[in-house]
């Protein structure tokens, strides 16, 4: 018998399950093995400390907080479930069913194959739309330029009209 | 009342009938936990949150099933889980002598041959092993289950847990003779 194979059968023997002759077997081993012969010991009173180890007893305390779980899970569901209602109110009903919507539009679009043509045609569209917000800003800047000297030769114009009367007056 | 009398009641939300399950199991479940994390404060605040398990599951329980071996399944599950989530084995153990011992339940086993020093070293040997070498040892050494009881504790084949206590022991024997070694 190997060292492997006498670990493999400690317990068995321990705790006498072995039959007659692997018992011998195992002990011929045991006699000329004091490595085996050594764990064989030290298990066995390994075995016998645990098997008269104390039990300890839970304190008074421990028995009133294990008595009052009932009561402590009550309080917390008297605790949640107000939120729950509000949640689960009817009227709140359309907004789920309108944010349901709007998720499954966005994950077809972020997430769906064809979803990439969408989101090309969102691209392009934002990059036109960019486009002609700057062009329109562009011609509102050369309006504004041209109104300006419009005003400005308006102006002008009123002030030269406006001394020509005053010569007439004078003369 | 016998035992699904109880768990019946305690469905229907009797007071009564959940004092009556606390004070069957508290003790067990408490020394479980104690052997298994080895501080009196972690195991008080384990038994409780197995107990508060307990009382989530109990709806689900299946009648036909023996309640010992399925609640303990469920205080095994929730310390390996705890054990796992907050890693305690790096964590100091009670003191054998000072909070193990003089805690000890009156009319217990202690009184043996085997000294108290290869007990203490047992103790301390526990925390050396892994979670799931742990609960073999504790369940089959030191509360003495069968090993049949543990096969359906631990949801596993009859060998698979004959030949994995055999492991633990093997392993906590060393420990001991490292822990000699060590003290020699």
């Amino acid at each position: 018998m190997t060292c492997e194979r006498m670990e493999e059968l400690l317990s068995a023997y321990l705790e006498g399950e072995l039959a007659a002759a692997e018992r011998a077997e195992f002990e011929a081993h045991l006699a000329a093995c004091p490595e085996c012969a050594e764990l064989v010991g030290l298990m066995r009173e390994t075995m016998a400390a645990a098997a008269s180890f104390p039990e300890v007893e839970p304190s008074p305390a421990l028995y009133a907080r294990l008595y009052a779980v009932p009561e402590e899970k009550r309080a917390k569901r008297r605790l949640v479930r107000p939120v729950f209602e509000w949640l689960a109110r009817p009227a709140l009903q359309p907004v789920y069913a309108a944010l349901t919507a709007f998720i499954a539009v966005l994950t077809f679009v972020l997430f769906h194959p064809e979803g990439q043509g969408i989101r090309k045609k969102i691209d392009i569209g934002l990059h036109r739309g960019f486009g002609t917000v700057e062009k329109l800003y562009a011609d509102a800047g050369s309006i504004k330029g041209e109104v300006g000297t419009l005003a400005r030769n308006v102006v002008k114009s009123f002030d030269a009209l406006g001394l020509s009367r005053a010569n007439e007056n004078n003369k | 009342m016998d035992l699904d009398a109880i768990l019946r009641s305690c469905l229907e939300g009797s007071q009564q009938a959940w004092k009556a399950l606390v004070d069957a199991y508290a003790r067990r479940i408490f020394n479980m936990a104690y052997q298994f994390c080895g501080s009196r404060e972690e195991a008080e605040d384990r038994t409780q949150e197995v107990f508060l398990k307990l009382h989530g599951a109990l709806p689900k329980y299946d009648f036909g099933k023996n309640f010992t071996a399925w609640f303990l399944t469920l205080a095994k599950n929730h310390l390996i889980d705890e054990y796992r989530r907050t890693k305690w084995e790096k964590t100091q153990r009670d003191d054998f002598d000072e909070r193990v011992l003089a805690h000890a339940a009156a009319g217990g086993p202690e009184e043996s041959l085997v000294t108290k020093e290869a007990q203490a070293l047992v103790w301390e040997g526990l925390n050396r092993l892994s979670a799931d070498m742990r609960v073999v040892i504790i369940l089959r050494d030191l509360q003495g289950k069968s090993y049949e009881e543990l096969a359906e504790i631990l949801t596993l084949p009859l060998g698979t847990v004959k030949s994995r206590v055999n492991r633990a022991r093997i392993q906590l024997a060393k420990v001991l003779q490292e822990y000699r070694g060590e003290l020699a």
